[in-house]
């Protein structure tokens, strides 16, 4: 479904990704893990349009979608979260999502029908399937981190989208919110049949959901494979694991 | 008529110098601007209330001291002290408690002062304008190209050279120089480093705020000291900041020449609208550097 | 829940009520400060459109207003025109130069923006400052006639309301739409909104096309109830004027402009009274409102309303609307 190809990426004389590949296939669960300063937030910046790349291809369902701009890239199927909170302060639970439902069904020119009654429930389906119902109302700055988190991910599920890319999406949950957070994502790849690439810190858990692992240590790739040939794999060990 | 011949006839020649040290003005007042804008990340709208601060202070104190030459250079002297000083204070009484506030507000307080202090203007001074007498010395004009030319403005040719000199050593030769060029890139990293940013704040802002008062000093002999004068310079001044790049100061300078000079021809050439060249400029530089012509800290 | 829209209702009509019979029961000059005031209140409300409930940081508004005005009078004064027709003139002029002044801007983020604007409106004020012939230069064109209904101050004091209530309406609904969420979204979040598929920079622009079309407006109501135009009205300092408006009514509700515009207008009133120094008076204000009170006299209220709710009921959440902070 997304193939990246040769992606390279500079910043000045800094080379932040170095000739990146990865392949995603519909409906799988695929990883990218790497220290910090790796390059995994650069990538999916640039898988999303956020960046331009330097070099290489970034193509979705045939199609090639490098460099697209980002709030195209929600029309062509692709939500993403972010790793550090990126949601609609001001506004309630409810609300942040339902700006992205708008956003889906194309309703945001329209000027004169109260958001109140529209795309209800829409976004109650959406919120009952991350939990956050009774919070509904609450507005942002109340929530816990944890929460905030689980909204980044019902915001993205908001677009409809087939492929779902989250940015360490258990970054600072305690460990109970994390198990929460890791069932829902599970949930999400098999009851709604969602692709879906995401990177994280804690090596567990993404052995624990992840089909397919990509690693990367300072802009290069190492290794894209499973998870077992991954976890054999000398170079990851001695640069990422042996850290542990 | 041919062009060359009409753009090197004394009378385009003059008016191109009087743009010029018109553009001395703007950039010591602009390059003020810049440095706060840079640094702090504040357009200081009460930029033009300090120079007119400072223009009326020049009038004070060089009637203290008689009037003649040395009520001059203590005008020079003092006004931009007496505005450094004012700005010190608002600095550390007000705007340092609210720095972590959105840039709006910060800006909309540098409004406030604009209100504040054109009225405390108008209290102290009354609101009819004043004269400041040109020192002797620099009284008169000198024939250039069979047109006669003020000596004052030629005197302030001299001085904008003399001070674009002593800003590039600021900024670049001393210590505070390099920690505020530092600080206009990338602050946390600044006081990560362990430098008191609040420090360096004040003082950019009151550096900052000296030249908005020289600028109303030096400015002082040739024009109407006047209520008013901050209003219509600030629009120039942001004008500026905006062609040159904001936070740049060489920005500034170069902003102030084409304004200076897109003002001075336009006049010559088209009297009724002219003032409206140099905004023109703005939009034709806009539409192909959209972050003005040097590069901004922004 | 029920009683609460009773109560709202009730309030309404009372308010209503009250701007009805108002120029029956006060002198000239009350009812002509009343109508300055809805006004003010409707260019602060437009501002505050896309500067509140928009993040947008539009710094020179007043040009709108201006132009609005300006369109309507030279219509009437310099080219004949009927007055209706240049009553719906203004406003589409503008509307027009929203768009033109907005596309210059848009590519710019926040106080950038804010600056350019201030530099772009102030080339508007130059020309219309020295188009001597045009638009009668720095005096303004006076005498302004308009339709003989508007002539009396009572007909110019009901059209003024009515107009003034059908613009904040539609406002209102538009920012309680689809359009006002996401509007808003923006505002918390650019980045976020970009995720989301949301166009920003179209959004941001058709935004500071409605509020620079209500801007304009005012400024034709401004004709009806002055009969007169003048450059001062496209200066930057009125610009300002009507963002601490809307700062001090609270620029995260939607009737704080109203309620600032207001405050500010009888404030000016009656201060000028006392002292010529109105401008001294307005900064301190601005000041103490910066300092003190940075959600405005609405926004604190509302404040004050939500905790109550909160020992009433006892529940540790808080809820809020779309339209309040």
């Amino acid at each position: 479904m997304l193939e990246v190809r040769n992606i390279s990426k500079s910043f000045g004389g800094f080379r932040a990704i170095n000739r990146a590949n990865l392949d995603v296939k519909k409906g799988e669960v695929v990883a990218v893990i790497g220290p910090n300063g790796a390059g995994k937030t650069t990538l999916f910046n640039v898988i999303t349009g956020i960046l331009k790349p330097n070099e290489g291809q970034v193509v979705f369902k045939g199609e090639d979608i490098t460099g697209l701009a980002p709030h195209k890239m929600c029309k062509k199927g692709i939500a993403r979260s972010f790793q550090i909170v990126n949601i609609f302060s001001r506004l309630t639970v409810f609300q942040n999502v339902q700006i992205a439902v708008f956003a889906e069904q194309g309703r945001d020119l329209t000027l004169f029908s109260p958001s109140r009654k529209l795309a209800v429930d829409d976004t109650y389906a959406i919120l009952d399937s991350v939990g956050l119902t009774e919070k509904a109302k609450s507005v942002c700055g109340s929530l816990s981190h944890g929460d905030l988190k689980v909204l980044e991910i019902a915001i993205v599920l908001g677009g409809r989208p087939e492929l779902v890319i989250l940015d360490e999406p258990t970054a600072g949950m305690s460990p109970e919110e994390t198990g929460r957070c890791i069932s829902l994502i599970q949930r999400l790849s098999t009851e709604r049949g969602l692709t879906i690439l995401f990177c994280e810190h804690d090596m567990e858990l993404v052995f624990s959901i992840a089909q397919r692992i990509m690693v990367m240590v300072q802009g290069s790739t190492i290794i894209e494979s499973d998870c077992a040939s991954v976890r054999r794999n000398k170079e990851v060990q001695d640069a990422y694991l042996g850290e542990d | 008529m041919d062009i060359l011949s009409a753009i090197c006839s004394p009378v385009v020649l003059c008016q191109i110098l009087m743009g010029l040290s018109r553009t001395v003005i703007l950039f010591i007042v602009a390059s003020g601007l810049s440095l706060i804008l840079g640094v702090l990340r504040i357009p200081n709208i009460a930029h033009g209330s300090l120079y007119m601060i400072g223009a009326f202070m020049a009038y004070t104190v060089s009637r203290l001291f008689g009037g003649g030459i040395a009520g001059y250079w203590m005008a020079v002297l003092l006004a931009p002290l007496g505005v450094a000083l004012l700005s010190f204070v608002v600095e550390r009484g007000i705007f340092s408690r609210v720095y972590d506030r959105e840039h709006i507000m910060l800006f909309l307080l540098t409004f406030a002062f604009v209100l504040v202090f054109g009225d405390l203007v108008k209290m102290v001074w009354g609101a009819e304008y004043r004269t400041v007498p040109i020192p002797p010395f620099f009284q008169g004009a000198i024939p250039i190209l069979g047109m006669r030319f003020p000596i004052y403005n030629f005197f302030l040719l001299l001085m904008g050279p003399l001070v674009a000199i002593l800003l590039y050593l600021l900024v670049n030769k001393t210590k505070m120089g390099k920690i505020s060029r530092a600080a206009a890139v990338d602050m946390e990293m600044v006081a990560g480093v362990g430098i008191n940013v609040s420090r360096v704040f004040c003082s950019v802002f009151v550096i900052g705020c000296f030249l908005a008062g020289l600028g109303g000093a030096l400015v002082a002999p040739i024009v109407n000291v006047s209520l008013g004068m901050d209003h219509t310079l600030i629009m120039e001044a942001f004008l500026i900041v905006i062609i040159g790049g904001l936070g740049n100061i060489w920005g500034a300078l170069l902003g102030s020449l084409i304004f200076g000079l897109t003002q001075s021809l336009g006049i010559l050439i088209w009297p009724q609208f002219g003032i409206v060249l140099p905004y023109a400029a703005v939009i034709v530089v806009l539409s192909f550097r959209p972050t003005g012509l040097l590069r901004s800290t922004w | 829940m029920e009683t609460a829209n009773y109560k709202y209702v009730i309030f309404a009509l009372v308010i209503a009520a009250i701007f009805a019979v108002a120029p029956f029961s006060l002198p000239r000059f009350y009812v002509y400060l009343i109508a300055l005031i809805v006004t003010t209140g409707l260019l602060s409300t437009s501002l505050n459109f896309v500067l509140g409930f928009g993040g947008i940081y539009q710094f020179h508004h007043a040009v709108f207003y201006g132009v609005g005005a300006y369109g309507a009078a030279v219509m009437i004064m310099k080219l004949n025109y009927n007055p209706w027709i240049g009553f719906i003139v203004g406003p589409l002029a503008a509307a027009f130069l929203s768009l033109v002044i907005g596309l210059i801007c848009i590519r710019l983020s926040k106080l950038y923006f804010g600056m350019l604007q201030i530099s772009l409106g102030s080339l508007v004020w130059a020309i219309v400052y020295r188009w001597y012939t045009f638009t009668g230069g720095d005096d303004g064109i006076h005498g302004i006639s308009v339709p003989p209904i508007l002539e009396s101050p009572i007909g110019s004091y009901y059209f003024t309301l009515i107009v003034v209530a059908l613009s904040l309406f539609i406002m209102y609904r538009i920012l309680k739409a689809p359009f006002g969420s996401i509007l808003q979204g923006i505002r918390d979040n650019v980045v976020r909104s970009q995720a989301i598929g949301v166009n920003v920079r179209r959004h941001q622009l058709i935004a500071i096309v409605i509020a620079g079309f209500f801007a304009g407006v005012a400024g034709v109501l401004f004709v009806v109830v002055d009969n007169s135009v003048f450059p001062d009205m496209m200066f930057w300092t009125l610009s300002l004027e009507i963002t601490i408006m809307a700062l001090v009514g609270g620029w995260y509700t939607f009737l704080g402009p109203m309620l600032g515009a207001a405050i500010i207008v009888l404030l000016r009133t009656f201060v000028s009274t006392m002292t010529e120094y109105w401008a001294l008076a307005l900064g301190l204000v601005l000041l103490l409102v910066i300092l003190f009170l940075p959600e405005g006299v609405l926004g604190k209220v509302f404040e004050i309303w939500r905790e109550r709710g909160l020992g009433r009921t006892g529940e540790a959440e808080r809820t809020k609307g779309t339209d309040y902070a």
